[in-house]
Formats: structure tokens, sequence, C-alpha cells
């Protein structure tokens, strides 16, 4: 047997490539450990690993990051200590594409880091120092709430609720956690912050045309593509745990094309990679449209049922041909087209100014009003033959003609003109042939698939951009289509089931709270310089007109000051556009900085009152995302750590504490006038608990799964046996099995679409769209506002969730010790920078200083630091949002027009930072030398 | 394991096409086996980005291995080829008012994953990809064959090459013997150590941590003579995995998925040429030969999918479901 094996062993080894004789001179001393004749010793060191891989206990667990994995774990944990997480890989498996499992990531999987980490905070702290110095006091819970409570109370009296804020982003990676703070803010009528459109996530480009907050598919339906054209996206760094179905879908014979400046981590991958200078995606989308209305490759019939291309547009005032201009008494809200069949203009159907048949019961924050109550087929065509082309006279009420034309000829005709590929490659830099065969293969494909992300979406004319991809998409007819239409993946923004949310975070209604716009909060309070003079774009004329005529909200009214802010698991500061301005203009204004978390991120160092907040580990919530469709939870594998405190359970603590001040103050109660509502201090405690129900994060979190439709009926207990998939979503149906496509309501079962006109809208007939010149998705160049040569590129990392994990031992050990700037070789060299040294880079808005690596594959005229290091890491000053100002676009600041209108997160303005422009030198101030 | 066990051999397939180089199986390896102090340095799972230097720097020219079947003398990389472990004093920043900011203690200019994204080439053809690294537990394993104290074997039941540190006398020629330096020697407790295949998880018939947590679905596990198992399909039968640098003599037992897929060569006018990005040659050199053959099929398979037709190959890659990458291995604990 023994003599058999040796053989055998042998043989192998002769089979290998080198040849091995059997005379050679190899004793290989493994051949007797091999050989199973001979027994082998075993001794301790096997069971010592067996014992490293053990536990006494299993809990489920996510990661409460802003982070749009929503990864489903298994929590490991032994004697009370947490050892490790490990991907529960039990997601659900869909029909006819690859399983979703295992979800995770590099942060994922030492998540439990955090809770022993050098950074955690274990006990309140109060500031001794100044702001950001990092001196504090331990306080207990008593006296730290209890300074907190003080100061609430006397705030609300003496300059009212409006001047206190609460702000905690990203509801759907843990929504019991999230709601807290926000039915505390509720309560007292403190206003909340938006923060989906402030970290310039909220694609305002899709609301322009299709009437939603936002909407994609899940990422299972990328594999369901034959076309995939990634697009500004990077998914092999941000989107780590659904990147795979890029790879699936590719070797299932999928071509994949890349569009960005740099050779990144995706690109590497594609079939075709188009490098276009940065920020001019808008003329390569259309020399694209260009080709395909040329050679007659795009869907007709799709234009005139699903969108406004067969609209009739007034030539003498451009805007639409409404029915009160031909009606008396007709509806503003209504539009026509031009009927070939009888030759007249018609009304088409489903239009604002139409209603549904059945009155909608609920009006879901997420739709700009819900049209889903419409039959379906109300877009159907009939006998309709709509005209695409051609110019018509109409006689208006008072008599005069006016020539009508529809909006697809006003659009094609700038199309032809001005975007032919020769054109276009001469903004771009893309070849014109490889324009045109690009626009060709989409075209042919079926289904296409545009994905998009943060490189298209943090631009100043980002909205265009993306109504230039839904325009490609409806030429193509791919909306709506499994594995086809536009999906963008930037933010943790989509808690499918928002109502339960919204009621749990506002026990009396959404329309009874304080809402600011971040992005509006932050420029006016931070007194924010964005050098948009330069281009002739007078931010504040049109901020004061959004104001003044109530198109968006501002807090505090009346041009008074904020007085608290109270931050929990958000890194406002660190993440803030704008930060120098933030930290001379704002933090001064601030009485009272709170910030509540696991950890002294920037946010909490630059606090006056830090609380130590639970790990994700150490608490129950629910965890959802947009990337798939099923619910996953977190509990507590160990109780909370140290003094922590979930946040649950802060602002439950928190509300009784100003309860009794407010008793002791003689301040029980208030009348908020700005909602009619007498504010009752004296019982906050039993109003947050609503008496005792929510007494615990449990209840929390199971009236959020019973009060939203999309999950009602999905128990914890099944949870924690396994995530489970929504019953129902926004604007497709979920089918059992199936991949979720969104906008299927629509462009499937033919219910108008949430618009002004009831269909896809490019056209926005509305004075600040045609003083921008973008009534229809046309380019415009970048905004070049700071006189610098480099572009100022911040994307995201694969080793930090935003600001999370970037200070992790673990992750900065697999990078370079601390942040970096990657710059093409022609740009070091231009300016004498070698690999590792440290450099400049400012503007007028400020300066960073910075290690750089060099990056062959970095486009020239172009640096890019991932974002949003924190205050405290190795720079030598200042951060990537140093040299970001905040720019705000003044389409975003419409809010009077059908479906642009301010709802929280729902359209506003982000703020934008890719358009930033740099220079860089070599650093030759004084280094610091390791410790 | 009982004495009438056959040889058999546990083999890993890492698809360079589906790996995104996200370091999910670094860290899955590194929290679970290497974070007692002293063990900073050590990465039994890396992923470097390639062309590179690598981890430990410049490993693949430091000898080791074998030559014409005799062993072949090797260096034990230095400390400073590892990357000396960044440590941060966050405290004193965060809670104790120290003016500077946390730094690393090390001086910064070297780590395991230095390189990330670099790769080779001009704008805009330059090229890159990821290429993880583990324990190869070769046929012929250099490190036990340097291990006078007998500490390493190579275990019957499915070839993981094991190091029992009760024996290791703390020689390191174990470290300086291994050609792709996957044997690692703890100065704390003067012990070597490498990657044990997770033994203690394919005890319970688990997948190892660097496979089950694979997030790109790259990694496959099997025995290479289990028939139905990928490992063994893609290795024997279709012979597009391709051991790392087999020339060092020691019949790896990690194989890779060439990167047959990627953008071709760009003209000076900026139209797509024909040509490969990744150069044939430098895939060669770590692939050997036969790459070529394994891109022509790969190549080919694919183009088949594009057509609509069936593919065995491309749907072993693509291991709809996940058991279907493990071999007779299962995903998760039931415990
Ligand atoms: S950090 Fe995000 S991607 Fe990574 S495992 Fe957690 S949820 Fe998934
Ligand atoms: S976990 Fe998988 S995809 Fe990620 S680096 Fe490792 S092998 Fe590659
Ligand atoms: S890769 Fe190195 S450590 Fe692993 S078995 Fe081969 S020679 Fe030994």
């Amino acid at each position: 047997m023994a003599r058999q094996s040796r053989r055998n062993f042998l043989k192998a080894a002769g089979a290998a490539s080198v040849g091995v004789g059997l005379a050679g001179p190899f004793s290989f001393r493994t051949l007797a450990a091999t050989d199973p004749g001979k027994a082998y010793d075993y001794t301790s060191w096997e069971q010592f690993h067996r014992d490293q891989w053990s536990w006494d206990r299993k809990t489920r667990g996510a990661h409460l990051v802003n982070c749009t994995g929503a990864c489903p774990h298994f929590v490991y944990s032994k004697n009370g200590v947490i050892l490790r997480e490990e991907q529960s890989k039990d997601a659900p498996m869909l029909n006819g594409v690859p399983e979703q499992n295992p979800r995770g990531c590099n942060k994922g999987e030492c998540g439990t880091d955090y809770v022993y980490s050098p950074t955690r905070l274990k006990y309140p702290l109060i500031r001794v120092g100044e702001r950001g110095e990092g001196k504090w006091r331990r306080a207990s819970w008593d006296e730290a709430l209890g300074i907190i409570a003080d100061k609430i109370v006397d705030t609300l009296r003496t300059e009212g609720p409006d001047t206190i804020s609460v702000y905690s982003p990203v509801p759907a990676v843990a929504p019991v956690s999230f709601s807290a703070g926000h039915r505390f803010a509720h309560l007292i009528g403190a206003h909340a912050h938006t923060f989906f459109d402030w970290y310039g996530d909220q694609p305002p480009g899709q609301t322009q045309t299709c009437g939603v907050q936002g909407e994609t598919c899940e990422s299972a339906d990328w594999y369901n593509a034959r076309y995939i054209v990634l697009w500004g996206a990077n998914p092999a760094q941000t989107r780590i745990p659904d990147a795979h179905y890029i790879s699936e879908a590719q070797l299932n014979g999928t071509k994949i094309v890349s569009i960005a400046p740099d050779y990144n981590s995706s690109t590497i991958k594609a079939d075709s990679w188009l490098h276009p200078k940065p920020g001019t995606d808008v003329a390569l989308g259309l020399g694209f449209a260009h080709v395909i209305i040329k050679e007659n490759l795009f869907d007709a019939h799709n234009l005139k049922e699903q969108t406004d291309m067969p609209l009739l547009v007034r030539g003498d005032n451009k805007l639409f041909l409404r029915e009160s201009d031909l009606v008396e008494g007709g509806s503003k809200n209504r539009f026509y087209a031009w009927d070939l069949k009888t030759g007249r203009p018609v009304l088409m159907r489903g239009s604002w100014g139409d209603e549904p048949g059945v009155k909608p019961a609920v009006q879901p924050p997420f739709l700009a009003r819900n049209t889903l109550t419409f039959a379906d087929g109300t877009l159907d065509l009939g006998n309709l033959d709509p005209a695409l082309e051609g110019r018509y006279r109409v006689k208006l009420l008072d008599g005069t003609m006016v020539e009508c034309r529809p909006v697809f000829e006003l659009y094609r005709e700038r199309i032809m003109a001005e975007y032919t590929p020769e054109k276009v490659a001469a903004v771009t830099g893309v070849n014109a042939g490889l324009i045109a065969q690009t626009a060709r293969d989409y075209a042919k494909a079926r289904p296409a698939m545009i994905i998009t992300g943060g490189g298209t979406g943090h631009w100043f004319y980002s909205d265009i951009l993306m109504r230039v991809f839904h325009f490609l998409s409806s030429l193509t007819a791919n909306e709506g289509k499994q594995g086809g239409g536009v999906n963008h993946y930037i933010g943790q923004w989509k808690p499918v089931f928002v109502p339960g949310v919204a009621a749990l975070s506002f026990p009396q209604g959404a329309g009874k709270q304080r809402f600011c716009q971040t992005t509006i909060w932050s420029y006016v309070h931070s007194e924010a310089y964005d050098g948009m003079d330069k281009v002739g774009i007078d931010t504040g004329k049109y901020l004061r007109h959004a104001l003044d005529s109530k198109q968006f909200p501002l807090y505090p009214r009346n041009g008074r000051d904020p007085k608290i802010f109270i931050v929990y698991r958000g890194n406002f500061l660190n993440q803030a556009k704008g930060q120098k301005y933030m930290l001379r203009n704002l933090w001064p204004k601030l009485d009272l900085i709170v910030t509540a978390n696991i950890r002294m991120d920037s946010q909490a160092l630059y606090s006056d009152i830090v609380l130590p907040s639970a790990h994700w580990y150490e608490k129950l919530d629910l965890n959802v995302t947009e990337e798939h469709t099923f619910i996953n939870m977190t509990e507590p594998a160990v109780p909370p750590m140290f003094e922590s405190k979930t946040d649950w359970q802060i602002f439950r603590a928190l509300a009784k504490k100003v309860e009794e001040a407010a008793v002791a103050k003689g301040y029980p109660r208030f009348y908020d006038d700005q909602f009619k509502w007498n504010r009752d201090l004296s019982t906050l405690s039993a109003q947050f608990t609503d008496n005792g129900k929510f007494d615990n994060e449990e209840a929390a979190a199971q009236f959020i799964l019973d009060t939203a439709p999309q999950s009602k009926g999905i128990t914890l207990a099944e949870l924690r046996e396994k995530p489970r998939r929504y019953k129902s979503n926004w604007t497709s149906p979920m089918k059992e099995g199936v991949p979720y496509t969104p906008f299927q309501f629509f462009a499937v079962n033919k219910r108008p679409w949430p618009t002004l006109t009831g269909r896809q809208q490019f056209y926005i007939d509305h004075p600040v769209f045609f003083e921008m010149g973008v009534e229809l998705p046309v380019y415009k160049a970048p905004i070049d506002a700071d006189k610098y040569p480099l572009r100022f590129n911040t994307p995201h990392s694969r080793h930090s969730v935003h600001s999370t994990f970037k200070d992790n031992p673990l992750m900065l050990r697999l990078q370079r010790g601390g942040p970096i700037v990657e710059v093409p070789p022609v740009e070091a060299e231009a300016r004498g920078l070698k690999d590792n040294d440290w450099a400049e880079i400012f503007n007028d808005h400020g300066r960073v200083i910075v290690r750089i690596r060099i990056k062959p594959g970095e486009q020239p005229g172009r640096i890019s630091m991932y974002h949003t290091p924190e205050l405290y890491m190795d720079l030598i000053e200042g951060s990537t949002q140093s040299v970001c100002p905040i720019r705000i676009t003044p389409t975003h600041l419409v809010g009077n027009y059908g479906h642009l209108l301010f709802r929280p997160n729902y359209y506003g303005p982000g703020g934008s930072q890719r358009d930033t422009r740099v220079e860089m030198r070599k650093y030759t101030g004084a280094v610091p030398t390791p410790l | 394991m009982t004495s009438s066990t056959r040889h058999r051999q546990m083999a890993f397939v890492i698809d360079l096409n589906k790996c995104i180089g996200c370091q999910g199986c670094t860290i899955a390896c590194k929290r679970l086996w290497t974070t007692a102090p002293g063990l900073e340095a050590a990465y039994w799972m890396n992923v470097e980005t390639v062309p590179g230097r690598g981890y430990p720097r410049d490993w693949a020219g430091r000898g080791g291995g074998f030559d014409k079947g005799r062993p072949k003398p090797g260096r034990e990389p230095t400390p400073e080829e590892y990357g000396i472990p960044f440590e941060f004093d966050y405290s004193a920043r965060l809670f104790s008012g120290k003016r500077d900011r946390g730094r690393p203690r090390a001086a910064a200019d070297w780590a395991p994953n230095w390189e990330e994204d670099q790769g080779a080439g001009a704008y805009p053809n330059t090229y890159f990809f990821y290429l993880p690294r583990m324990c190869n537990h070769c046929d012929r394993p250099a490190c036990a064959e340097a291990c006078e104290a007998g500490a390493i074997r190579k275990r019957p039941e499915d070839g993981l090459v094991l190091l029992d540190p009760d024996r290791c006398d703390g020689s390191r020629a174990c470290v300086a013997a291994c050609p792709y330096a996957k044997t690692f020697f703890d100065a704390a407790k003067a012990k070597a150590h490498k990657c044990h295949g997770c033994f203690p998880r394919l005890e319970a018939g688990l997948a190892p941590a660097c496979v089950a947590q694979c997030t790109g679905r790259a990694m496959h596990v099997g025995f290479l003579d289990d028939g139905a198992a990928s490992v063994h399909k893609l290795v024997r039968q279709w012979g597009v995995a391709l051991p790392l640098m087999d020339g060092f003599g020691t019949g790896p037992n990690v194989f890779y998925i060439p990167p047959f897929i990627g953008p071709a060569v760009e003209g000076p006018d900026g139209t797509a040429g024909a040509a490969a990005r990744i150069p044939d040659n430098y895939l060669a050199s770590l692939f050997g030969p036969d790459v070529r053959t394994a891109l022509r099929v790969l190549r080919a398979e694919r183009r088949k999918r594009g057509r609509g037709e069936p593919s065995e190959l491309m749907d072993l890659l693509i291991g709809r479901d996940a058991r279907a990458l493990l071999g007779h291995l299962q995903p998760h604990p039931s415990r």
C-alpha cells in the first residue's frame, strides 16, 4: 500500500510539466509524511486552528454604513467577544441568473474591527478644548443628555424650533436607527435634513424625465442584458458585491462597453473602452443619438406612446400647446399631439391635468404624483397616429394662428445639426467611427442597458446627461425591459418600504415635519463662495427666487442663524462640500453641536458633545438597498459595548430628559405656528414610545415592516431565518423569482408616467430651463469657474464606504497607509513629482496636501483623489472637500412645475463637485516624520 | 483519516476575468487565521496588481523551488519587502488633543498592495489585472523539501501542505525555499506558518474562507480527480486553468483562468485595433506557453454564447449556483 502510494505520487509528479526522474536528487521529505501507511503524530497545533474557527453564538449581522451592499452576514462570537463575520449566503435565488451569494466585500469582512477600534466611542464626552482639538472630559449619560436637553428647551423658547436641526442620512441601511432621531425632531419641531440630494446622488435628470425620486433595477437584472454600457460607473470598485453580474453577463456573451476617462478596474474587463474628456458625456450621448436617428435604428412607436416627443410646441413662445390655449376653461396641464389620421390636434391622455378613474389613497413620496391608479393602457395610442415631424398650424382661443412642431422635430433638428460624430469627436476626443459603431451596437442589441454612477452624477450638468441616457433608452425602447433601461447606482437611497419608515419617523405625518434642503442650508449658512460669477451664472438670483417664491424651504426662517445641530450616524462635516466655509462660517453660528456615532469621526471630533452609539452588531435593525430586493437584518451579537446605547435608546433617553427640563424650566408646552400644533413637551417621552409601544428596536422594526405595503406580512422571526424579498415595489410589480426592473407600470402597463405630460418628458418649458438653454437636453461644457489646469475627480474607493473604513488599519495596509491622489505620469513629470511624493493641490477654495500615486491609466489633464478621508488622517493639510465648493444648478431649484417640486430627497440641488479644477505642485514644506 | 485514504489533491481555480481585486479573500483569510500580534505583515492570501512587483516585493525573483529537479537556493524576503505594517495612533489625536494627525508609524514606502491599479503601458494603452495568490499546495512542495525538522507534510487525503509549528525548529529554511513566498516566519514565536487550506472548515465540509467569501464568485475549489468538480473540468478537461510560474518546478495546485477579456489596443487615431491589450508574451511569462491555447478556447467559447449557443465552459465559469464552484464542499456552515 505504502509503495503504491509512493509510486502514485511520483507518477503524478512526473505528469506535471517539469521532468522529474525517479533517480533524481529529490529526497522529498514530504513523502514520508505523505505516506498513509505511516501514522502521523497529531499534535496540538491542529486543534489550535480548529479553535480559531469556533464560536458559541451566531447572529445575523449587517453593515449599517452608507453602503449599497446590504449584504446578509452572520456574526460569530465566543464568550461574549465578537470574533468575525461571514456572509450568510442565503440571499434568495432568482430565476435564470447566477445567485447573489456570497454578497460581501473587503470592508464587510472586517466590520468587527470597529467594535474594538481605538476610534470607538465608549462614553459620552464633553469638549474641553477647541472644536476639533480632540480634548474631552468623560461625562455620564445623565450629565451629557441633561446639558443637551437644557439647551434644547432654552433654544425652543428663545430662538424657536426651526433653529434646531437633526441630521442623519440613509434610512435604507438602518431604518430604525434613522427613525429614532427623526422621531425626536418631529416631536419637538426641529427640522430634518435631506441627504440624498446633498450627497449629489439624487438624479435630478431622472426626476425631470420620469417624475420619480429615482429608480433602478436590482443588480441581478444586469445579467439579463445583452449589451451593457458602463457609463461613468466602476462597479468592480464601487459595487463590489454586485460586480460579478457584469463578469457573468460577459461570460454569457453580453458585450460590455466602458465609458470612462480612466482605465479603471471595470474598464479592464470591458470589450470596448471610450474615454471622453471628463464632462463631455452629453455630447457623446447625443452623438450616439445622431447615429441612431440618422440610420433609423429607433423605435418611433415607443416615442409616440411613451414620451413627449409627439407633443406640440408653439413656435411663438416655445411653450407646449396646452388645452388652455385652445379651449375656454381648458387645463394648463393637458397637452396636444398632431394626429396624422384625422389631421387635428388631439389631447394626449394621462397628463397632470387628467384624473385617474380611481382616486389614489396615498401619495407615495417617490412619485411626483400617484399615477398608478390610472387604467392599464391609458398611454395606448389606440387609433391615433401622433406626428413626430412636421409643422402644424393651430388656431388659438383668441383667433391667432400659431405654428407648432412636435418635440421630436425640435430635438432632432439640433441633434442632426450639432452632434455629428465628427463634431462630437472634436468635443470629446473619442474617435468618430467608434462613436458610430458604439451607437449601432447599442441600438441593435436587445436588451441594452446603461449603468451609471457617481462618475456622471456628481457634475453641475449631471441632469442633462441623465436625460440623454433616458432618451437613448427610449429611442431604443429599452425602458422597462428586463436587462434594459438606465440604471444609476450612486447613493444608498432606496428604502422600498419607505411608508413604514416615514410613519415611524414622523408620527403626525411628514406634512407636519420641517424639512430643510441640506444643500441650500449649507450654502446659505456657511456663506459659501462658489465662483460661479466667473462663468456668468448668478446662483444668488436663482436661489433667492426659489426661496422667496417658496419653491424650496430654508430654516431657520427669516434670515436667522441655526443654533443646535444634532448629527447621528453621519459624518456631515467630513463629507461636506465647501468644507472650509462650513468650519469658518457655519460652525461659529452653532451654539451646540452634538454627534452620536460608534466612532470618533471628523464630525464628532468637531462637536461639543459626543455620544457613543452601539455598533451594528450590538443592536437590532433592518437593512435594505436598491441593489437587491430582499430585506436583511442585524441583531445584537453582544449587548452595546462600554457605555454605548442604540440610537433608539439615545433619543428615547433624550426625549425623557427634554421632558424633565421643560417641566423644570416651566416651559412644558408651546404653540407651533407653522403647523398649528400645540406641542406638549411634558409628555414627550410617552409620545416618543407611543406610550410604551416602541420601547425597543424590535417593536419599531416590526412596525416598519407592518406599516409598509411593500413588506406587510414579513416578520422579524422570518428575517432571522433568512432574508425575504419585498412583496411589492415602486414602479414595477415584484414577481416571484424575477429580478426587479423598474418602470414597468408605465412602459409595460402603459399607465401614465408621473410627469407633467404623463409621459417621459424631455422638453421642459420652464423659464429657468429656457434661461439656462436646457429646455431640451443639449451639451453644456463643464463649469470651469476654477481657473486652474487640472480637473479634480473624487471617486469612491474600494477600501472604504465613504469615510467609514477609511481609517481601518487593515484597509490602510492594503493601500499606502493614507490617502492618495492618482496622477497621470505626464502631469507628475511636468511638475517634477515622483510616485509617493507629497503634492499640494489647491484652488480658490482651499488646499489639500496629499501623497501621489502615479497612475498610467489616468487621463492626462485630470487627477483623482478618493473622496473624503477623515480630517485626522495622514494628509499634511485639508482633505478632498477642501477644494470642492458647493455649486447649485439653477434648474435643480425649480419647484413649481408639475413633477418638479420640493419633497425631501425627491428633487433638489446636490451641489455637484466634479467640475472642480485645481493646480498641483510639489510640496516643499516640512514633511511629518513617521512616528 | 485512515490508512486506506487515497492520495488525492485539492485544487483551486481562480478566474482572473471575474476577480475584481476587491481584497475580500485577503481579508477573509487574514481575519480568520493571522490576527495574532506579530503576524500583521503576513498574508496567506494576497491580491496584487500585475504587471507589478507584488507581495512580497519582487517575490518571483528570489529563487527557491527546483531547478532541473534540484532544490534551488532561495532568499528569505526582508521585512521591507513584505511591507512594514502601518500602525496608527488615533487615540492621541482624537481623544488626547495631540496636534498631529494619525499617521502610519512606519515610513510609508512599500506595502503588500502598493502598486494597486498601476500596471504597465502608456495611456491609453495601459493594462493591468489582479492576481490573487495563496499557497499552491504543490505536488513537490519546496517548503517541505527544505525543512530539516520535518515539520511540513503533504497530507494524503487532500494534498494540502501543512506546517506543524510544534515540530518547526525556526530555521526559516522553508521561507527561503518557497518560490512563491507563501511560507512565513513569525519572529515573535520563532515559528514558520502558512496557509493550511482552512482544514478545520474542510473537516466540516465547508469551502475555505477565501473561496467561500469571494464575492466576485471567481474562485473554485475541489478535488482534481473528482470528475464532477469544476476544478477538474477546468484544469483537466478544458485545459484553460493554468498554474502560475510552473517553471519553479513545485507543481502548483492553484490554477488560473487567464484574463481573456478586455479592450483591444487602441490605434493612434483612437480606433480599436485587433490586438489584445495584455501582451500574450506577458501572460505566457506567468502561465506558460499553454496560455495561448487557453485564451483561444476561452474566446471561442464566449463567442458561442454571444451567438446564443450553449457552452459548458462558460457555464462552468459563470457558476450559476454557488455550490457549482465548490466541488464536494458547501458554501456555509449549518451550525
Ligand atoms: S460593507 Fe457593504 S458591500 Fe461590504 S459586505 Fe458590508 S454591505 Fe456588503
Ligand atoms: S475575493 Fe474574489 S474577487 Fe475579490 S480579490 Fe479575492 S479572488 Fe478576487
Ligand atoms: S506554494 Fe510554497 S509554501 Fe505552498 S506548498 Fe508550494 S512551496 Fe510550499
